[in-house]
């Protein structure tokens, strides 16, 4: 094993984990995640001698972020994914619950408002910073967010979600 | 009360901590990297291979010596030997000071647009190398252009590479002068986007130079035209020193 092949493999090792899970969010399923990962570490790796060493990992992400969507776009899952009716969630209704439906409206969300969500909440990234990943204006991202949450809030109901989630960590 | 981003957070945390990654991960992807390349490479051999035979019919088997009567050209470059040595861990080393960066390891860079200033930024992996521009000259500011040399060991890989994108009708061929290239847009994800606007120049045969643009940068041109006359004119300005 060479030395680039070394250090790539320590870097898999270490963060593969960290951007599985990213990838999960923005496919909305686990073997498409597994997938989009692998598919975006190797193309990371023939490319390899362009990514500053620094930079590795946010430059995967912006990879497997830019798979997922266009993934998205290309099979046009929108077109056959229905919107989520509410959910009828009782006060007992557990953490999975939630969950899944969660991942249910993260699902419903056309691709780059999707990626909007993972990139702000969940990588924690600035509006700039996302809208360096998506390649597009501060703006859009902004108005794309706020797209995306009335979506969850709409798709979830705002306030059944309070309450069960009140409910589930009493 | 947490806020519904605070909420949706702790959610996708919880939805995701049960995902790890599969131990075989780094292995599977450096196998497949390691798959693609053979088949490139042996789509390039098999390419380059040329082989006229004269009456009376002869055959050629590999490893033969053409005979009398026979004219056998057979551009074949063995298996690199396997590298078993334990690898060095240390941060690839630069090309130290380059002042305005208009010059670096054998290659000197005659144009670059406008405003562009080295980015005091390169890295030096001994065969290739590369350093890169931008409006700053802050290394930790996100790179304008980018030339990556290709020299010796490394010529044919990146002659893989370009074979890829030949056989996924991708980029087409260009002439630079009397030099040949391949442009090609380079669809790695970086930035979102439109991809990496790229151009592959053939400088001789122990050097290739690799002069990319970073998508958001090329949002700056009025098209794809404008972007790819500016990285034909950048090649035409690249002189070897080697």
């Amino acid at each position: 094993m060479s030395a680039v092949e070394h250090d790539f493999s320590a870097f898999v090792a270490a963060r593969g984990t960290s951007l599985l899970r990213v990838a999960y969010l923005a496919c909305g399923d686990r073997a498409e995640a597994e997938d989009v990962l692998q598919t975006a570490l190797e193309r990371t790796y023939r490319n390899l001698h362009r990514v500053r060493h620094e930079s590795l990992e946010p430059y995967v992400r912006r990879v497997i972020v830019n798979t997922a969507i266009s993934r998205a776009r290309r099979r046009a899952i929108l077109s056959v994914i229905p919107m989520h009716s509410p959910p009828e969630t009782s006060a007992r209704a557990t953490d999975a619950d939630l969950r899944h439906v969660l991942m249910e409206a993260l699902r419903a969300l056309p691709p780059r408002q999707r990626a909007v969500v993972v990139l702000r909440y969940w990588e924690d990234l600035s509006e700039t910073q996302t809208a360096e990943v998506l390649g597009c204006a501060v703006g859009t991202v902004k108005s794309q967010a706020s797209k995306a949450l009335a979506k969850l809030r709409s798709a979830l109901g705002r306030e059944t979600v309070e309450g069960v989630i009140r409910n589930a960590h009493a | 009360m947490p806020t519904l981003e605070e909420e949706i957070r702790q959610l996708m945390a919880d939805e995701t901590a049960s995902l790890y990654a599969a131990p075989d991960l780094a292995e599977r992807v450096l196998r497949s990297s390691r798959h693609k390349r053979r088949r490139a490479w042996a789509a390039a051999v098999a390419a380059s291979v040329a082989v006229v035979v004269a009456a009376p019919v002869a055959f050629l088997t590999a490893g033969s010596v053409a005979t009398a009567g026979d004219q056998a050209t057979v551009s074949v470059t063995p298996e690199p030997p396997i590298d078993d040595t334990p690898p060095l861990r240390s941060d690839p080393p630069n090309l130290g000071d380059l002042g305005d960066g208009k010059e670096f390891g054998h290659v000197k860079v005659g144009y670059l647009p406008e405003r562009l200033r080295w980015s005091n930024w390169s890295v030096n992996f001994g065969d290739s190398y590369s350093t890169s521009y931008n409006y700053t000259g802050d290394k930790q500011d996100f790179y304008c252009v980018q030339i990556f040399m290709h020299e010796e060991a490394t010529v044919q890989e990146t002659g893989d590479r370009i074979q890829e994108y030949r056989d996924e009708g991708d980029g087409a061929e260009v002439t630079i002068g009397d030099r040949t290239g391949y442009l090609v847009v380079q669809n790695v994800g970086e930035d979102g986007g439109k991809g990496t606007p790229t151009l592959f120049l053939r400088m001789s045969d122990r050097q290739w130079a690799e002069i990319s643009f970073s998508p958001i940068y090329a949002k700056e041109f009025a098209g794809d035209g404008a972007v790819n006359a500016e990285l034909k004119k950048i090649a035409e300005g690249l002189t070897s020193t080697l």
